[in-house]
């Protein structure tokens, strides 16, 4: 196992090298996660100021809801960005084939993006939830300010969400073979082909299968609407975690064979 | 049971491997035999199956049928152990280009051996780049780009090198280089195979050859061997084509090969050379140049190749 775990670690270290290094990523994930809430935040906390009538303090439970929203959001955006760039990188630099040529497993070398790749994105969305959390509470004013469990819960919340796509956008740009169809591909899945299918009830249980949907059911009950982006399709965390861990199977399972399979 | 690699006489053997794609054969029952510690050169027209032959040994596309051992492995059956004394160009080395070139060489010391890492400064100071090797890659020119993929072989520690058309993109100076190279990796025990389809540079390059055409290999050995001790001589005449017919009927010429203004006789002794000149003379043709030439395996190889297609 440790002869196994140390090369993979070598490998995680050098995707994560190919993320760190490259301003355009860093800038663009940094914009959609926190730039993002940073810019979210200080509009309304200005026109909080300028009105305090009309718009009430910015923290509270209610805008926990949303900051958190937003964070799952656009951070399923950088996720795809970021999942793309490391699922595909080097077969989009034509790098991949003087990797397989060392004689390393393709499966250790496919496996190994999605450590880097999740190295790379989770501090970005870290940092942004915790700017959202800490402005909960500190301009909570007049509102309630959550409580140290919702908190943790809202986070687990918003990373499954951002994490469960970045694993989708990692295997869907190693299908592919190419980072740029993958992230046009997981856009329209989370933006519109999820929700839309979500939001016609004649479908029935199907909806139940699309992650957005289960995602959103195990949404904190203390947010109510605020952080809800579609309708409301009660499951039980049961189906929640059959749902997401089904589709993540799936995905990683078949890029997983057609990276081991094709022409390098 | 596996021999050792350490023991193999060959470094590379093929056993009828074939590659098709679809109803396309690209590679046809290939048995090559590369000898360790030598220079090999695979020469072969463009679209002859070079790369897809080298493709195959390094495990980046699978064999339709037929073996392969690399270093006294069977691949791909021990890939792996094989690949890790294993340096290789395919095509054209390419890399990340907002890395450095230090940087791009650790990510591939990264899916090697632990000890690959601590290799890399001896390799960028090996092919010349140590002062660019903080430079980011997209910086670097094309013959930067091949040293800098040699270097990534480097790390390896590679008994075997293989690379396919390494000469691509260097300039003169670049191409001495490069020979260089090719030698002392050579006299320090390793073994290059260099695809190729320039047949003077290979001749220069390397001390063994296969030529491969259409898929097939229809000649390997030293070069020295398939130069054979043959001569071409080089014949001009007022009349070409009396020329042609005189000293085809000579028992002395293996084969006549008219290359413009010029006939390139193939004789197998130089003693022979008074004797056609007397019967051209006798026949009334003008002789304007007669120059015997040791036979280069460039002619060796138009010669194979012509006399596959008159077969044909």
């Amino acid at each position: 196992m440790t002869a196994l775990a140390l090369p993979i670690s070598r490998l995680v270290g050098a995707d994560l090298l190919k993320l760190r290094r490259s301003i355009s990523l860093n800038v663009v994930t940094a914009f959609l996660t926190i730039g993002a809430i940073v810019i979210t935040i200080t509009i309304m906390e200005l026109l909080h100021l300028a009105n305090p009538d009309a718009h009430g303090p910015v923290g509270g439970i209610r805008d926990l809801g949303h900051f958190a929203a937003l964070v799952g959001l656009l951070g399923a955006v950088a996720a795809a960005i970021v999942g793309a760039r490391v699922g595909a990188g080097d077969m989009d630099a034509g790098a991949y084939r003087d990797l397989v040529v060392t004689g390393r497993s393709r499966l250790s070398l496919y496996l190994s993006r999605f450590a880097g790749g999740a190295a790379f994105l989770l501090p970005f969305v870290a940092v942004a939830y915790t700017i959202a959390a800490a402005s909960s509470v500190a301009l909570a004013g007049s509102n309630t300010a959550p409580d140290t469990r919702l908190l943790a819960l809202t986070g687990l919340w918003a990373v499954l969400d951002v994490m469960f796509f970045f694993v989708l956008a990692v295997a869907i740009s190693v299908a592919f073979g190419t980072g740029s169809y993958a992230i046009g591909v997981l856009l329209a899945l989370r933006l519109a082909v999820m929700p839309i299918v979500v939001s016609i009830s004649a479908l029935g249980i199907v909806r139940e299968l699309m992650p957005v949907a289960a995602i959103e059911s195990i949404t904190p009950a203390a947010f109510g609407e605020a952080a809800r982006m579609g309708p409301h399709i009660p499951m039980s965390t049961g189906a929640v975690a059959a749902v997401l861990v089904a589709w993540a199977t799936l995905a990683v399972a078949f890029a997983g064979w057609r990276d081991v399979t094709r022409d390098a | 049971m596996n021999k050792e690699a350490s023991n193999s006489t060959y470094v590379v053997e093929t056993e009828a491997l074939t590659k098709r794609f679809g109803e396309r054969t690209v590679v046809r029952g290939v048995a090559l035999r590369v000898p360790r510690g030598s220079a090999f050169g695979y020469l072969g027209p463009n679209g002859a199956g070079k790369t897809t032959l080298i493709r195959m040994l390094l495990g980046l596309t699978p064999a339709s049928s037929g073996s392969m051992h690399l270093l006294g492995h069977p691949v791909p059956a021990e890939r792996a152990q094989a690949l890790a004394r294993v340096g290789a160009i395919v095509e054209e080395p390419r890399f990340h280009g907002h890395l450095t070139g230090r940087e791009n060489l650790g990510i591939a010391a990264a899916a090697r051996d632990s000890a690959a890492t601590s290799r890399i400064d001896a390799s960028l100071e090996r092919v010349g780049l140590t002062a660019r090797a903080d430079d980011r890659v997209r910086t670097y020119s094309l013959g930067m780009r091949q040293r800098l993929g040699i270097a990534r072989c480097l790390i390896a520690d590679p008994e075997l090198l293989i690379l396919d058309e390494p000469m691509n993109g260097l300039d003169p100076a670049g191409i001495q280089d490069f020979r260089a190279f090719v030698r002392s990796f050579v006299d320090e025990g390793g073994t290059i195979v260099l695809s190729s389809h320039l047949l003077d540079e290979v001749e220069r390059t390397c001390d063994h050859v296969a030529i491969v055409d259409h898929g097939a290999i229809v000649a390997q050995g030293s070069i020295a061997e398939l130069r054979g001790t043959g001569l071409v001589l080089y014949v001009e005449a007022d009349d070409r084509e009396r020329a042609r017919a005189v000293l085809a009927a000579s028992t002395d010429v293996e084969r006549i090969v008219d290359d413009g203004n010029v006939l390139a006789v193939s004789i197998l002794e130089p003693h022979v050379v008074p004797d056609l000149n007397r019967r051209l003379v006798e026949a009334g043709i003008n002789v304007l140049r007669l120059e015997p030439q040791q036979a280069s395996l460039e002619q060796r190889f138009l010669e194979i190749t012509t006399r596959l297609e008159d077969a044909a």
